[in-house]
């Protein structure tokens, strides 16, 4: 379902997700543009977060979870045996529903991740990836006079943007954010909010939220997911102020169940 | 799930009554425009204060209504058909209040009419007055039936109003030619045949604002327009 010219990021083809015989999700087909928030919505147990989990492997760590059907990142198959899966997730980064700072230092938070993945060859260049993932995620100002307290020492928003900091830090092209502000305050809300609208310049975000309203105001494109399946996607706009299935429009009015 | 009321009963009972509100008010605004337009074909000047006084509860019907919504935006943050029906109920209380206006201007001009009012003046003047009651009472009919093929019927019709319009005022131009002494007269017949026309317009605008709530769309295109008044 493309709308604009805007160029496809992710394709999900035919996705079918089972965890053990019951299945989650059915025949999901979405594309996901790049550089644009794409918003998910739909009642808890729709499938929504099976969904992104699908887009960077997530589920591969569940046992009992089997995953049927094709994701493409920029035209290439992210499910094929030989996909590193590392190297995966550090392409698409995740932001969880609560914080969840490592139990180490601000800094030593951020610089975990290009550790891993050798990213810095000394400590300026490792002290640089700090400052700039610390400054995309709009965190900078406020720690950075105290990047060896621990993480968790932080406000429950500032560990969020923390977290956003902790994914910017290894170059990725896709963040998934699974309801990142369902535990905080509306000002720490809103600035995560602001953070999602400067990052988009940047990378395509993927977001699921259980807020009408966040939806309208963060994303471009909207999906609605009832039952493991897709029932409705479109431009944010049209799905809130018109949408086309009777179903999207009870949900998003209040009228389900 | 069903498609039926919101899951918030007090949000179900809060639309419910914003429709109440709206639907009283066009009935009001209709019995208005009928009294006022009875009042100016029979010269009835007896009749005006009476109209000029319930005009009043219109304004308070419209009041009533921009506070209902006001809450609606703040408690609900309505979304699609909702939100669409928030935003047409409170343009089309806006419509209706200032058809209320009009219908109250004609009125007023009824007190300095001389009672023998020439047949020949209120002709079309009759036939203007009808047809914009008609508009009206379709458009209301169209709000309550959701019907988006009679709003678009009402909105292309409101050529004929602009004829009428320039017709009726083409008589009284006429009229004013023969004896200049008829000029006062003239003058207030002229103001309330552009009232009763400018009138149409707002029922119109009703039109476009249901069409809005049906189809979350905007009715594209120019509207026809009357023939201009003839010199």
């Amino acid at each position: 379902m493309e709308l604009n010219n805007s160029k496809i990021k992710i394709k999900a083809k035919n996705l079918n997700v089972y965890y053990g015989k019951k299945q989650a999700l059915f025949d999901i087909n979405l594309d996901i543009n790049q550089k644009e928030v794409t918003a998910l919505i739909g009642p808890s147990g729709c499938g929504k977060s099976t969904f992104i989990r699908c887009i960077n492997r997530m589920n591969d760590v569940i046992d009992i979870c089997k995953v049927e059907g094709s994701v493409e990142i920029d035209g290439a198959e992210i499910n094929e045996k030989n996909v590193d899966v590392v190297t995966l997730r550090e392409k698409v980064g995740m932001v969880f529903q609560k914080p969840n700072p490592f139990p180490k230092s601000i800094y030593d938070n951020i610089a975990y991740g290009p550790i891993i993945h050798g990213a810095a060859e000394n400590k300026d260049q490792m002290d640089n990836i700090v400052e700039t993932s610390l400054k995309k995620a709009a965190l900078w100002d406020e720690v950075k006079d105290r990047l060896n307290e621990p993480g968790t020492s932080l406000s429950g928003g500032q560990q969020q943007r923390l977290c956003i900091a902790r994914a910017l830090s290894v170059n990725p092209e896709v963040i998934l954010m699974d309801e990142p502000c369902s535990a905080l305050d509306p000002i720490a809300t809103a600035k995560i909010e602001e953070l999602i609208d400067d990052l988009k310049k940047s990378y395509t975000i993927v977001i699921v939220t259980h807020s009408m309203a966040q939806a309208v105001r963060v994303s471009q494109k909207t999906g609605f997911f009832h039952l493991g399946k897709i029932i409705e996607v479109d431009s944010t706009e049209k799905i809130f102020k018109n949408p086309a299935n009777k179903m999207t429009q009870d949900y998003i009015t209040g009228r389900f169940g | 799930m069903s498609g039926t009321g919101h899951t918030v009963k007090s949000y179900e009972e809060e639309m419910q009554s914003l429709n109440d509100n709206l639907v009283m008010m066009g009935s009001l605004t209709e019995n208005q425009m009928a009294d006022a337009m009875a009042a100016v074909i029979k010269v009835d000047k007896e009749s005006v204060d009476k109209i000029v006084k319930n005009d009043g509860k219109i304004n308070e019907l419209r009041t009533t209504i921009d506070n209902q919504i006001t809450n609606v935006l703040v408690k609900r943050a309505p979304m699609a058909i909702d939100l669409r029906i928030t935003i047409s109920t409170m343009k089309i209380s806006h419509d209706l209040e200032r058809i209320g206006d009009l219908a109250k201007s004609v009125a007023k001009k009824v007190k300095p009419l001389p009672v023998d009012l020439p047949d020949e003046l209120i002709g079309s003047l009759r036939r203007l007055g009808d047809l914009v009651q008609k508009q009206l009472k379709d458009a209301l009919d169209a709000y309550l039936n959701r019907s988006k093929d009679k709003a678009i019927e009402i909105w292309k019709k409101d050529e004929q109003v602009d004829d009428l319009t320039n017709l009726a005022m083409n008589e009284v131009a006429t009229y004013l030619q023969k004896d200049k002494k008829n000029l006062e007269m003239a003058t207030h017949l002229l103001f309330v045949t552009k009232n009763i026309e400018r009138a149409g317009d707002h029922i119109t605008n009703i039109a476009e604002s249901l069409y809005y709530l049906i189809e979350g769309e905007y009715l594209e295109g120019a509207r026809p327009k009357g023939k201009p008044v003839e010199s």
